[in-house]
């Protein structure tokens, strides 16, 4: 497929497949197109040629959980996480119907699984970057998803709160065998946590094991760079 | 206390009035709160100016000829002339807005003027509505027919209704689009409902109170009760309230000195706005953070 926003190509020529069960890093510098290849998976903009195919799960679309850039949210909604949390059952509440008391527990026990309880109550917009990263993850789990795409978990935040997210993320893949796709521009973080890759470097769309392509002679190799 | 004896005596004679007054101060900042959160404020002083020339061109038609006269349609004539010129432009400028094209202020601020001007020079081609279209531009909230107060409850109540069923769809799309369309969401159709929501009530609020009341009751309260809401549904309510509240007192303020309702409404506004700026400002200083959150 080809992607980008209105006429404007980003990325021309992208065939990818993603296998379930996967914990892929998507990464590239800045404004390699990693954000719209994710945005088009998602729906949210469409392909500008060719097609992505989404196989069902148990006859039925594959639910997406998105946890977008943190920095995209207005601050200015007085949300309490709780709520920001509540966003996540909305796929399967009707339009005008409540939300109930079962979809409420599910959204208590997101947000006890990315350790984030004690925030249920604070307002949204004033806690730390890595507690909204917390925050926007209960959030993407409160879907149910069938696959996880994550816009970069970790930009951002201290070295403290990556790790944090991080291991939260790969707990998470393994006791669900969930299908991630992580956003993000930092080598090293993909390389320790992610089982495959999908780099964007300059046009070009490099998809293959962490163990294949995140190595030192590879890396030296397409960035042309001495690292020993 | 006497003042408060003759408001809310059964036969009193504006009592209509009051309710109106209670109405507009009770659902517009619901519908505020939403062109607060998406930062369209300047939307709400451009949109109620549109609303005066949407109502000053359809009297300027039936004046030129073009509309046939019907005792007793006023009303509901400059409800459509209203809704007309508000609800395209609301659609126009939102589009405007999202694309992030050009100076959107600068946008806002031409409507306005041009509103204004074109509201003015409408209303001097038609002598008969110059009177009662100043009244209504000064915001004097006096001769409100039992016809005019039930046809204005209905559309409160029924924007109220549409806004509390739905309030976890306009949430999601305003706060979180993408998100929302990943939840399969509509969001084209929310907006636009949103938008349809606020353009009726603005349409309402100016023609009962004019623009400058409309616009006070669509901003301050929101701002307000943003200071110290701590989730969605203390900023809605206690919005809603703030404005109910504040236009009531500010009635009996009113006519207990003789003043036009409307503006001492909108000023009755800025005080408690001030006030609850400094509580806020003092809470803050005596926990050591001294934050406000939106100023």
């Amino acid at each position: 497929m080809a992607v980008g926003y209105g006429r404007r190509v980003v990325l021309p020529d992208v065939n990818l497949s993603l296998r379930r069960g996967s914990f892929t890093g998507l990464l590239g510098a800045n404004g390699s197109g990693k954000s719209t290849i994710l945005k088009a998976v998602l729906g949210i903009i469409p392909p500008l040629g060719g097609q992505i195919v989404l196989h069902p799960v148990a006859g039925k679309p594959p639910v997406m959980g998105y946890m977008p850039q943190r920095e995209s949210l207005d601050p200015i909604y007085p949300l309490s996480s709780f709520e920001v949390v509540l966003m996540g059952v909305c796929g399967r509440v009707k339009p005008g119907f409540r939300i109930g008391r079962g979809e409420k527990d599910w959204a208590h026990q997101c947000l006890r699984e990315t350790g984030a309880e004690q925030l249920s109550r604070k307002l949204f917009s004033e806690l730390s970057g890595g507690q909204k990263q917390r925050v926007l993850m209960a959030r993407a789990l409160a879907t149910k998803p069938d696959i996880l795409l994550l816009d970069e978990p970790t930009a951002g935040i201290d070295a403290v709160a990556t790790k944090a997210i991080m291991e939260l993320l790969e707990k998470i893949h393994e006791a669900q065998r969930q299908t991630i796709v992580m956003v993000s521009h930092d080598l090293t973080t993909v390389r320790e946590h992610a089982k495959g890759v999908i780099w964007l470097h300059e046009g070009r769309v490099l998809h293959g094991a962490v163990s294949e392509l995140l190595t030192l002679d590879k890396i030296e190799e397409l960035l042309d760079l001495e690292l020993r | 206390m006497e003042t408060l004896g003759h408001i809310l005596s059964p036969d009193f004679l504006l009592r209509n009035s009051v309710y109106i007054s209670l109405l507009v101060g009770l659902v517009c900042p619901l519908v505020g709160v939403y062109l607060v959160l998406r930062r369209l404020i300047f939307m709400g002083v451009a949109l109620p100016q549109i609303s005066s020339c949407g109502i000053a061109f359809t009297f300027a038609l039936q004046a030129w000829g073009v509309l046939a006269h019907f005792h007793g349609s006023e009303h509901g004539l400059a409800f459509f002339g209203s809704t007309l010129f508000t609800i395209p432009t609301i659609i126009l400028l939102s589009l405007l807005v999202r694309r992030g094209q050009g100076l959107v202020e600068g946008r806002l601020g031409t409507v306005y003027v041009l509103a204004g001007a074109w509201s003015v020079l409408l209303l001097i081609t038609n002598p008969s509505g110059e009177h009662g279209l100043l009244d209504m531009l000064k915001g004097e909230i006096v001769a409100i027919s039992d016809a005019d107060l039930g046809w204005t409850a209905a559309t409160f109540c029924s924007v109220i209704l549409l806004i509390f069923v739905f309030r976890k769809e306009f949430l999601l799309a305003s706060f979180d689009r993408e998100m929302a369309v990943t939840l399969k969401k509509n969001v084209v159709f929310w907006d636009a409902l949103l938008f349809l929501l606020v353009g009726v009530t603005i349409s309402m609020a100016v023609l009962s109170v004019g623009p400058l009341v409309a616009f006070g009751f669509l901003l301050i309260p929101a701002l307000t009760a943003h200071l110290f809401a701590a989730n969605m549904r203390q900023f809605t309510i206690l919005a809603s309230l703030l404005g109910g509240a504040t236009s009531f007192v500010g009635f009996c303020i009113a006519y207990r000195y003789d003043l036009p309702v409307g503006p001492t409404d909108v000023a009755l506004l800025g005080v408690v706005y001030g006030l609850a700026f400094l509580v806020k400002k003092i809470v803050g200083l005596s926990r050591g953070t001294g934050q406000t959150k939106l100023s």
